[in-house]
């Protein structure tokens, strides 16, 4: 049976952010999300705050918005929500791509049938999954429209890792990487990218095929840094680290809403192969490397520094940005790849003052919850 | 001919040698009650138990009554340790924490006050008596959040709960002093001279210790190794200065783990985890408390000692179940929470030592009946934390299957 692809609004957005529960003494991850999620039931919240594969992590779930606005508006309204339930629990809750220090080995598997089967199935992979990422969703009318997005984002994946990283630290090291986070999901038979089908109905015949040999149940199954969510009527990107704040977070959609106008708007007719000929070498040099990559432009058979890249398409995406309401947040884009400066630079800057991993996380704590309205 | 070299007969026993006989013992104590899942604290115990007539047989009394230096020390790393883990803040941002705290140690005390009242002690005796009851072991309660790897609201609130009781009872016991004093015609002036320069000494000598602490650390590199170094330092020497100043030994450490947390939002000092150094303390600290609890007190304590074990838990167990559930706990968790505070150990056998030599009135019959609840609890206790803990959900699942499962390939699991 086809994939039905649901329609939504073109354009809009939607954000998944995987959070740290963190306690307070050392500020290692610790087994709180049941309790936290527990009180956050009772109260009335836009979206969804759910459960993740270990009890250190809670995933925030937005619900459909039409600007970036909007959405900034909402996550900042749970991101409260959130922090005073926390605290009245004593754990603390946080941004960033993957904990510091913790141990993967400590980790609890949460205690729900499918995370216990995923568990059982993948063996240490699962807990080594208490990586922290942000998913954007964007609305798109069509199947076509999402394998054509699908494959043309894939161009601009380099600039999401940059732009979110937040994981320099792993397992109490300096892991030389802007984003460690990514190497977690790697592991995963399924990762990796779409294979190269031109519209839907292919899709859908690769899809079956597939299913008919076991290999996966759902779309949930495709592990991808960029796939289709036919049931939402969505493109996902599912790249990019949490940031440490919920700003950056919003920020990082609306860059990529932005981008998926303004590729829907002026259609690309390349060839899609070399795309894909090039994308695992600018993906690790993004990961690596940051705004310093040097990217491979496999149409013009040159290399390009990631940041003048970057700054080149938020140039190119001004007049679209206009339009959609996305100006302001693409100025703040601009203004970290101008300088260099993302999360993972702010995470180095803390050890350095600090000389302790703890004192880190605890003050990547705080800066989840710097913008408060009233500071708890 | 004298070989002069050669030991003399009978040997001189030595410290080194008691510490390891009774770490050795012990460790292979605990290792026997896991075996029979019980808590490993009892395995420690037990042997203190079956150690202290042959230690009376071999007239190494002595020795043990010496050996309260390790039992000082331990209790010393346990107290800086919760201390460290009581949070002030916590309790100003969620009141019921702080409530259900008050309210188990209230209700514990009225109910074990009654209790030796109707068994016709004298009301300052009883009271005495009844605020040693308040305190929870610190150390069975850490040592079995250790062991269990429990982790989550019910274990930090116990942690904090028994902080909290073990302040107000060393607390207590010293104000109820003076009043013992006076019934003893002590000067009126010693009788609250000398309570006060217990309390205002010992919180005192917990500042200064946490600020020399903070200043070293300052000095040094911030590495782990450096602060365990720091902080095991600082607590030996809290202990001897505590002794030397006759201060309360557990007030003095509660303090000084209080205030290198709670200290003006510095971080100069790294939370290291004491555990595995302490562990050697821990063992002879239950291995000497077992050896110096008289197992005659259950018989001469008898009725006397179940019914102050009986009512000091059930007024813990209702204090919590009435408040905690205010404040968001569930049930099963207030019901977990209760039994965690139930453990009554070295703690309370310290501080009714401490009463014993400056109000030696207090009598052998209201120690057997003490010291026979003690014995009580001192099994009963571990067993509650361990279950409390697990009932709640909070302890280390058994094992985790690494065997491949019986995953059909057609049905692979869909999540993220």
């Amino acid at each position: 049976m086809p994939l039905e692809f649901a329609r939504s609004e073109p354009l809009s957005l939607g954000v998944e952010l995987e959070l740290m529960v963190l306690n307070t003494h050392d500020y290692n991850l610790v087994r709180g999300a049941p309790d936290l999620l527990a009180r956050l039931e009772k109260m009335k919240l836009p979206g969804e705050v759910k459960p993740e594969i270990t009890e250190s992590m809670i995933e925030v779930n937005s619900s459909v918005n039409a600007s970036y606005s909007t959405l900034l508006g909402e996550l900042m309204e749970v991101r409260d929500a959130i922090v005073v339930a926390a605290e009245r629990l004593n754990v603390a809750v946080a941004g960033g791509g993957a904990h510091p220090f913790h141990k993967w080995k400590e980790r609890r598997i949460f205690p729900q049938e499918r995370f216990q089967r995923v568990s059982s199935l993948y063996g240490y992979l699962a807990k080594q999954f208490t990586v922290f990422g942000q998913h954007i969703h964007v609305g798109v009318t069509s199947g076509d429209d999402a394998v054509y997005l699908t494959h043309q984002l894939a161009r601009y994946i380099p600039h999401f890792i940059a732009l979110s990283a937040s994981s320099p630290f792993a397992q109490g090291e300096d892991t030389s990487f802007e984003t460690s986070r990514l190497h977690a999901i790697s592991s995963f038979p399924l990762a990796g990218q779409m294979p190269p089908v031109k519209s839907w109905a292919e899709f859908n015949r690769y899809y079956d095929e597939m299913a008919g040999y076991g290999i996966v149940a759902s779309m949930k199954d495709f592990y991808w840094d960029i796939r289709p969510k036919p049931e939402y009527g969505t493109i996902e990107i599912r790249i990019c680290d949490t940031p440490l704040t919920v700003e950056t977070a919003a920020q990082l959609a609306a860059y990529a809403q932005t981008l998926a106008a303004d590729l829907l708007r002026n259609r690309r007719t390349e060839a899609i192969e070399p795309l894909y000929r090039v994308y695992g070498y600018n993906r690790f040099q993004a990961c690596r490397f940051g705004f310093g990559a040097a990217l491979v432009d496999p149409y013009g058979h040159r290399h390009v520094q990631l940041r003048d890249d970057l700054l080149d398409t938020l140039e190119r995406l001004e007049p679209c940005a206009v339009e959609l309401g996305t100006a302001v947040p693409l100025l703040s884009v601009a203004a970290m790849a101008a300088r260099e400066t993302n999360d993972s630079r702010w995470l180095r800057e803390r050890l350095e003052e600090t000389r302790s991993l703890t004192d880190v996380v605890r003050l990547q704590a705080a800066r989840w919850r710097e913008t408060m309205a009233v500071p708890a | 001919m004298t070989l002069e070299f050669l030991p003399s007969w009978p040997f001189l026993l030595s410290y080194p040698l008691l510490f390891g006989v009774l770490l050795v013992a012990g460790m292979i104590g605990g290792e026997i009650a896991r075996g029979a899942r019980l808590p490993r604290i009892i395995g420690y115990v037990v042997v203190g138990f079956i150690l202290a007539p042959l230690a009376q047989a071999m007239s190494l009394n002595p020795l043990i009554e010496e050996a309260r230096i390790f039992i000082d020390l331990a209790l010393g790393l346990v107290l800086f340790d919760l201390g460290r883990r009581m949070d002030l803040q916590w309790m100003k941002r969620d009141w019921t924490l702080a409530a259900s705290g008050l309210a188990e140690s209230l209700l514990s005390v009225a109910a074990v006050f009654a209790t030796l009242m109707a068994f016709d002690f004298t009301a300052v005796k009883a009271a005495i008596a009844a605020s040693i009851a308040i305190a929870t072991s610190p150390a069975v309660v850490l040592l079995i959040v250790q062991d269990t790897k429990s982790e989550g609201q019910v274990t930090e609130r116990a942690l904090n709960l028994v902080a909290l009781n073990s302040l107000l009872a060393s607390i207590l016991t010293t104000i109820l002093l003076a009043s013992a004093h006076i019934e003893s015609k002590m000067a009126i002036e010693s009788a609250l001279l000398h309570p006060a320069y217990l309390f205002a000494g010992s919180l005192a000598l917990g500042a200064a210790i946490a600020g020399f602490a903070r200043l070293t650390a300052r000095a040094v590199e911030k590495t782990k190794d450096l602060h365990f170094t720091l902080i095991a330092g600082m607590v030996v020497a809290a202990v001897g200065l505590a002794i030397m100043l006759k201060l309360s030994v557990i007030l003095s450490l509660l303090a000084f783990g209080l205030f290198s947390r709670n200290d003006a939002r510095s971080y100069d000092l790294l939370n290291v985890n004491l555990a595995p150094a302490s562990r050697l303390l821990y063992i002879v600290l239950f291995v000497i408390t077992g050896a110096s609890l008289p197992l005659e007190a259950l018989v001469v304590g008898g009725v006397g000692a179940l019914a102050l074990a009986g009512a000091r838990a059930a007024g813990k167990l209702f204090g919590i179940l009435v408040i905690a559930p205010i404040g968001g706990l569930r049930m099963r968790q207030a019901l977990g929470l209760g039994c965690a505070l139930l453990p009554m150990s070295t703690l309370a056998l310290m501080l009714q030592h401490d009463v014993v030599k400056v109000f030696p009135e207090f009598g052998s019959d209201l120690i057997a009946v003490f010291l026979g609840a003690l014995i009580i609890m001192e099994v009963v206790g571990p067993l509650a934390v361990q279950w409390g803990l697990r009932f709640a959900g909070e302890t280390e699942p058994a094992t985790e299957s690494t065997a491949a499962p019986a995953q059909p390939a057609t049905n692979p699991p869909s999540t993220f």
